[in-house]
Parts: C-alpha cells; structure tokens; sequence
C-alpha cells in the first residue's frame, strides 16, 4: 500500500515524492499517515514532539499552553494527511503549521494577556535574589541564582520581540535553521528572514547589553563563530 | 571607519555565515580595523549566545499518548455518519421560506379574491363604511377561519359538487 502511494505521488508531483521519501525518512512515514496508517503517525509524534514543544514553550513562554500547541500541530498533520504532497523536507512541512499556530496564539496573548498564575510558567522566579541568599548563607546558590535570573531576564528579551521575529529567531537558534529554510516555513523571502533576524538580535542586544558580560568575559579576537 | 546601515543590516547574517563570500569579506575588513565595530559585533554574538540561558524543556512522559487519545476522537467524530438533522439541514430554511412566501400569496392573493372593490367615496361614517365594504368578509368568518390557503378554497367553487351558492 505505501508503494501504491508513493507511485500515486510520483504521478501526482511530477518526479519528487519517491526521491523525498528516500532522502527525508519522515516523507515515507508523512506516506504512510496520509494512507491512514495511525501507527506512522505515533511514530513521527515520537520522533517530533520535543522539538516542537521547545520550539512552542520558547516562543509563547508557557509550558501547557506549549504542549497544546503542539498537540494541536500534529492533529493538523493528521487531518491534512490525505491533501499531503510532499515537496520539501517533512520538518518544513511541519514547522509550517507549528508557525502559523504559534503567529496565531501570540496574536491572541496581544488581544488578551495572559497573567501566569504558576510561578513555574512566569520563569524561575520563586523567591527574590535576596531571599535566597538568606536562606542559603553558604552562598552556593549564587551562581545558579544568576543562571535562572539570567533565564528570566532573556525570556522577557524575547518576549519584545514581534511575533515574526521570535518565530525566526527560536527557528534559528533552536532549530539550527538557515535563512531559506526559515523562509519557507514563515513563507518569506530570504530577504524578508535576513531583514527580521538582523533586527531581532539588534534588539535583543539593546535589552541584554546590561547582562551580556555578566557570565563570560568580551572577546577581543575575531569574532565570526 | 564606522559602520554603515547595510553593514549593520548585514552583521547578523554575517555572524550566522549567511552573506555571500564578497560581502563577508568586505565586513570582516572593516571589522578588524575598527574597534567599535568589532564589540557591537561581539555583543550581538554574546546576546545570541544567553539564549542558551533559557530552561531546556522536557515535555511530559504522557505526550505522544495524549496526543493518540485526542486522535481517537477525532477519528470517531470523523468516521461517524452524519446525524439526519445535519444531511438534510437545507430542507427547514427552505420549507420556512416557502411557507413565508406562501402566507404573503395568500393575503394578496385572497385580498383581490375575497374583498369587493372599494366603493366610490361617499359623506357616510368611515366606520359605516368598512363594515359595509367587509360584510361579505364578516358574514363568512366562520367559514373562512377553517380555510388553509387559497387553493383549497377555489378548489370549493364547483358548482357541479357543490351546488350554486351565489344567491345566499
């Protein structure tokens, strides 16, 4: 049956979809999904669920709501199975959806702003820096104080970014995406990305320049990575 | 040599190794020979690096599970059959309409049929005057109320049934 597919695809694409599934492994099982095969489907929830859940809890700073989110990107996979034509990367595909649920809901958080009610969902912010340091008089905690500080400070930079420059910056760094691949799932140009991301580390300079030096020393050498 | 809008335009993707070998080159030059602009390129890649200060994120055990519970659901709301109320949900718009448009042919069509023309102006009671105008209506209330629409009433007109009542 998933040869029958996949030659269902090559007539229906053109040449592609057989030379997708052979280079992409989750184009073969996205096949088998879209031939109604749940066990495929459990298999790439396996495989895709912790990258979307970083990539949703990231971007929208809630780690339920993230879980939804995801949640609800793979019940879209599963009821577009049978309009799947695979064209790009399985991934592509998928982040495709995770962006546009994600551009959705951070669209609805402007509307109607979330208060966290769990100290664990508004950052490790337990207890203020000083109260832990007098409950900790050894001072170990200091260091991991500043780390989740740190944690803190750098959610409320991303959170001053546009949506559209969050979504491009956690694909960047969190799913190692290049420009044209970030511009196919946000469906830009590669012009447009480059545009977003430049201003996007801008502003986080701007917000973190006050905590950039705070765990490591300025590099005066070359600078390029 | 400070840096230009379009290099600082061009600083991120230089940093991410995305510009084209000629520009790279072009910016490291300039990079190297000005200080300044070599710590604002430095404190974009610091910034970007604190991103790894942000909680790594473990998603619950129960995940994929949840997310095969929620499929099932779906799949039985997909694969059951259409109760009758939605397959045939046009028809009761559509009947309400037609009984809509029916009640008006009725009350236009009966007031042409069943109301005499009116009669020429006269100095009588305007009161007077309706109930003369509407006798004929009055004196057949009863008979009327029982009637439906107007079809059934002029399906009633046989004389050859139902005998010549013009005289009464």
């Amino acid at each position: 049956m998933a040869q029958l597919c996949d030659e269902a695809a090559v007539a229906t694409t053109g040449e592609s979809s057989t030379q997708l599934a052979l280079r992409d492994p989750d184009v073969r099982l996205m096949l088998r999904v879209r031939d109604d095969d749940e066990s495929a489907f459990a298999e790439l929830v396996e495989l895709y669920h912790h990258r979307l859940v970083t990539v949703m809890h990231h971007l929208i700073g809630n780690a339920d709501e993230a879980e939804d989110l995801a949640q609800e990107v793979f019940l879209r996979v599963f009821r577009g199975r049978k309009k799947y034509h695979p064209r790009a990367k399985f991934s592509t595909w998928l982040f495709t959806i995770a962006n546009n649920l994600a551009l959705n809901a951070l669209r609805t958080r402007q509307r109607k702003p979330v208060i966290p009610l769990n100290v664990r969902d508004s950052g490790p912010l337990g207890p203020r820096p000083a109260e832990q340091l007098v409950r900790d008089p050894k001072g170990q905690p200091v260091h991991r104080m500043q780390q989740q500080e740190l944690a803190a400070v750098v959610q409320q930079a991303l959170e001053t970014l546009n949506e559209r420059q969050r979504v491009a910056v956690v694909l960047n760094k969190f799913e190692d995406m290049n420009y044209a691949e970030i511009a196919e799932v946000m469906e830009l140009s590669t012009k447009a990305v480059k545009s977003l991301l430049s201003r996007a580390r801008e502003n986080l300079r701007q917000v973190l320049k006050g905590y950039i030096y705070m765990d490591s020393q300025p590099n005066d050498n070359g600078v390029q990575e | 040599m400070a840096l230009s809008e379009e290099d600082r335009a061009n600083l991120a993707a230089y940093l991410d190794g995305e510009l084209d070998d000629e520009t790279a080159q072009t910016l490291e030059a300039k990079l190297n020979l000005d200080p300044e602009a070599r710590a604002e390129a430095d404190e974009l890649k610091q910034a970007w690096s604190m991103l790894d200060f942000l909680p790594k994120v473990e998603p619950s055990p129960s995940f994929t599970h949840r997310t095969m519970e929620r499929l099932a659901i779906h799949r039985k709301v997909e694969t059951a059959p259409m109760p009758v109320s939605q397959r045939f949900s046009w028809f009761v718009p559509m009947t309400w309409a037609a009984a809509v448009l029916l009640a008006v042919g009725v009350g236009y069509g009966g007031s042409f049929w069943l109301l005499p023309p009116a009669p020429p102006r006269s100095h009588a009671d305007p009161q007077d005057e309706q109930l003369v105008r509407y006798l004929p209506v009055i004196e057949r209330l009863r008979a009327y109320e029982q009637v439906e629409d107007i079809d059934f009433l002029r399906s009633l007109d046989q004389p050859e049934l139902f005998g010549d009542d013009s005289g009464s």
